[in-house]
């Protein structure tokens, strides 16, 4: 396993800028066996990478890696080319390959995709299989990439190194290393930022980009969502590097800052105060008096505008009580969000968040939990709950409690993000208070009836 | 290391990469195979992204939980153990929560590049906990092989000896495209001749949709471990599909005193006229149910109504080989043309009467133009969109409908839904 590089793996499980490091490693932890349900890294790397609908995401290795996954994440895009994002390309590594090595056939693909589709790019995924065979990635890589003259870039994120996170981390490395600062841009912006981390699920990015265009920033390039290779080879002149709801990117951000000089800030799209205070962010950290004001013009616009929308369903969500169950940022930044359109936040669920996110959480919501196995059942009842917001898994406790159930994981169709986000988030709460059918579904049947 | 010239490459069909797959995995198969037994963990011996994956993919298809564990082998036990150590640690972190009445454990590519005795654990663990192995690399075969390797080493592993009989007794193996409610409907019409049934597999009250008592980290239906082991009195071993042909073969090697009675498939008048007429000799039955001569005559009905539209359609499937070559039979006897795209290598391809390629859904996509129709997975979605075609989806993955565990397409009754839906769509097209 020569592409296996462990010192990089463990430096960025022992990351200084995140806040846990400084006592323990607890959220990056190995899988247990027999004990996980997460994701790997390559499924990280995935998640952060396809986004750039301009490049082909080339996987190397056998079925399961990509037959299982292509075309599930809704991250739109507005490329007018041929959107690569929810295609599949694998080299379907046989029997042949593991014997003989896989570097011809990955070499021959190459060469198909470049001939066939013409991307601007081609990122090769390592998967575990080729990273035992000892396929040399990087440099098959190398001569294509001399051959055709685009970038094509090797990801080494198998899935035995680690989680989807840690997956995130290197696709973040191997941008950095093989993208940013491989082209300088016509010009530089005083106000060009890097958004960090949003990979536009449903349209998220869309909720607020306009916004930051409106207040005279310029989003020079995007890791990942709606993000083009040639803007993120100009990344190195962006004055600003913006992470967005992602602790996993915060590396990447911190390697620019000492490469380029780009600070960085982090910043949460959900909800109102969080959208508001995220503009705000931003154009502090460039500190130039006339966009602050303008920024204040907008955000007080918007405000407005958006509190006008919500009064509608304003006397439907009012004093009703909610109970969260997500991951990550989401357990605060969904509650904040929530308690925006005027609904209590009893609880909010942990379990997979890290001790910044645990940190930020205890400031919004009273009641932190850890297992929603035993704690959401009794949360409902001890505090008459209304509607639980979580992944699909939970929906058999709203329906067994007899309570309103939205699904704030992936599967939902329309973006919760930013002002406009929260408008869908209070239709959708509503529908769900309203729909009869968790009521009448925990019914019992009429032979069962006392 | 050499790079093609891309001039040639038009001229070859063998691409060295799949665009856009049509194929799933065999651990992937071996999944649902075992998610066909009552209170059973399969257990995926790989890293922890392939269980993910998978168990991502079954919940949105079938909108179901789905227990699934994984070794999660990680970089250092990757390269320094045999896999015993991952494997038993495993069993050891699922036994802490739940009491699995089988752990099915199976491969993945990385664990056999390794070459992990799985063997060896199993039988280190023997006496903590029950447990099938199965050898199911993704670099080789598809979701069918997976499925039916399962159901092999679950007859080998698990069934235990015996010489005596049931005549009133068979065994049901389905391939791995039949729906949960197909499974019970064939369970129905075998009980309808006063058969005691088992399938092995049966998904029919596991992933079915049924809103049960609580969200299990099980398996929550299927056939019984201990029903299982007491299956080698069946006087009659039924497989239905090319892929779990060797299901019965194996069964009836092990039980001579068996019959086995195989069938390709089971859409259509044909097929459904087969399968009668054997089990009928089977039986040495006389007397015919009425409700199966009722649904006899209206699929011979359905067959006149739908021969107008069907006709002159030309249909183009893609999906996995015994799902591929039921469906195109079935339209065939309406007259409709078809082509198929299947997603493996299969015996079954030997038995297709029209046009038949392994291929990818980038092929799939240059051939549709030519169509009217196409007949496949989730994926042809955007496909279809985008050429204007009308949509069957079948297959697996369907994220896009509900009531998949419900979709009834078999014998005299499934095919005439059948063979109504596809001629409703092709009406509105």
């Amino acid at each position: 396993m020569t592409m296996v590089n462990r010192k990089l793996i463990k430096d960025l499980l022992n990351e200084s800028a995140c806040s846990h490091n400084k006592t323990k490693k607890a959220s990056c932890d190995k899988p247990k066996p027999g004990a996980t349900s997460g994701g790997c890294a390559f499924e990280g790397a995935q998640i952060s990478l396809f986004p750039y609908a301009d490049a082909v995401h080339l996987v190397h290795g056998p079925d399961t890696c990509l037959g299982a996954s292509w075309e599930t994440r809704a991250t739109l895009t507005s490329y007018e080319g041929e959107n690569n994002t929810p295609l599949g390309y694998c080299t379907n590594v046989s029997t042949q390959d593991i014997i003989f090595g896989g570097d011809k056939k990955l070499s021959d693909a190459l060469s198909y995709i470049v001939e066939h589709k013409k991307p601007k790019a081609i990122f090769v995924y390592e998967t575990c299989v080729t990273a035992m065979i000892g396929d040399n990635i990087d440099f098959t890589c190398k001569t294509a990439e001399e051959l055709f003259h685009i970038p094509i870039v090797p990801v080494h994120a198998p899935g035995f190194v680690g989680s989807k996170n840690l997956g995130s981390r290197l696709a973040g490395e191997a941008v950095l290393d093989a993208l940013v600062g491989t082209r300088e841009p016509e010009e530089i912006h005083p106000f060009g930022i890097n958004l960090i981390g949003d990979y536009n699920v449903t349209g998220d990015m869309w909720q607020y980009k306009p916004l930051l265009e409106r207040i005279g920033i310029k989003v020079v390039s995007s890791l990942s969502g709606d993000g083009r290779i040639e803007q993120i080879q100009t990344a190195h002149t962006a004055k600003l590097n913006v992470i967005v709801c992602a602790k996993s990117l915060v590396t990447l951000c911190r390697k620019m800052q000492e490469r380029y000089n780009i600070p960085y800030v982090s910043v949460s799209f959900y909800g109102k105060r969080d959208t508001s205070n995220a503009i705000r962010s931003i154009v502090n950290a460039f500190g130039d008096a006339e966009l602050i004001a303008k920024a204040e013009t907008i955000i007080a616009e918007e405000e407005a505008k958006l509190e006008t929308r919500l009064k509608l369903y304003h006397p439907m969500l009012k004093g009703k009580k909610a109970i969260l169950n997500t991951g990550g940022n989401k357990s605060w930044s969904i509650a904040s969000a929530l308690q925006d359109i005027g609904i209590e936040v009893v609880a909010t669920c942990v379990q997979k968040a890290t001790e910044e996110d645990v940190a930020i959480a205890s400031e919004y919501v009273p009641i932190l939990f850890k297992a929603p196995g035993v704690d959401q059942p009794r949360l409902i009842d001890e505090h008459k709950v209304d509607i639980l917001l979580a992944g699909g898994r939970s929906l058999y406790t709203a329906i067994k409690k007899r309570i309103a159930f939205v699904d704030v994981n992936q599967e939902k169709k329309v973006s919760y993000g930013a002002y406009g986000g929260l408008e869908n988030l209070a239709i959708d709460v509503c529908a769900a208070l309203s729909n009869p059918v968790f009521k009448l579904v925990g019914k019992q049947a009429p032979w069962d009836a006392a | 290391m050499s790079f093609i010239n891309p001039k040639e490459m038009k001229t070859t069909t063998m691409k060295p990469l799949h665009v856009n797959p049509l194929k799933l995995s065999q651990p992937m198969g071996a999944t649902l195979a075992f998610l066909g037994i009552k209170n059973c963990m399969p257990l995926m011996h790989g890293a922890q992204g392939c269980a993910s994956f998978t168990k991502v993919l079954f919940t949105r298809h079938f909108n179901d939980p789905i227990a699934i564990q994984t070794t999660a082998v990680n970089d250092i036990t990757a390269v320094i153990d045999g896999g015993d150590k991952g494997i038993s640690e495993a069993v050891e972190n699922i036994t802490k929560k739940v009491t699995p009445d089988l752990v099915g454990l199976f491969t993945t590519g990385m664990t056999e590049t390794k070459g992990d005795d799985i063997k060896g654990a199993t039988l280190l663990l023997k006496e903590k906990q029950k447990m099938v192995y199965v050898h199911t690399p993704d670099f080789e075969g598809g979701l069918e092989s997976g499925w039916s390797l399962s159901i092999q080493n679950i007859i080998t592993q698990l069934i235990e000896p015996t010489t005596h009989v049931r005549k009133d007794k068979v065994l049901f193996v389905p391939n791995v495209n039949f729906s949960p409610i197909e499974v019970e409907k064939l369970k129905e019409a075998l009980e309808l001749l006063d058969l005691e049934v088992y399938a092995l597999p049966d998904l029919s009250d596991s992933l079915d949709g049924h809103l049960g008592v609580k969200q299990g980290a099980l398996s929550s239906g299927g056939i019984s471990v201990s029903d299982i082991e007491k299956l080698g009195d069946a006087g009659a071993v039924i497989t239905i599909g090319r892929s779990v042909k060797k299901c019965g073969e194996l069964f009836y090697e092990k039980f001579p005193q068996s019959t086995h009675l195989h069938f390709d498939s089971l859409m259509g008048l044909e097929a459904s006229d087969e399968f009668y007429a054997k089990l009928f000799e089977f039986l040495e039955c006389k007397s015919v149910p009425s409700v199966v001569k009722r649904w006899r005559a209206r699929l011979q009905d359905v067959l006149l109504d739908t021969h107008f539209t069907l006709g002159k359609a030309k249909i183009l499937i893609a999906d996995e080989p015994d799902s591929a070559y039921a469906i195109s039979k079935a339209l065939k006897e309406a007259g409709g043309s078809c082509e198929a795209y299947i997603a493996q290598r299969s015996e079954v391809q030997e038995a297709f009467t029209c046009k038949v390629s392994i291929g990818d859904l980038e092929e799939v996509e240059k051939a549709l133009p030519a169509m009217d129709l196409l007949i496949t997975n989730y994926h042809g979605e955007r496909l279809a969109h985008k050429h204007h075609k009308e949509l069957l989806i079948r297959g697996f993955p369907n994220y896009e409908q509900v009531g998949i565990g419900l979709r009834h397409n078999i014998l005299y009754e499934g095919s005439c839904a059948f063979l109504c839906e596809v001629t409703n769509l092709l009406v509105h097209h």
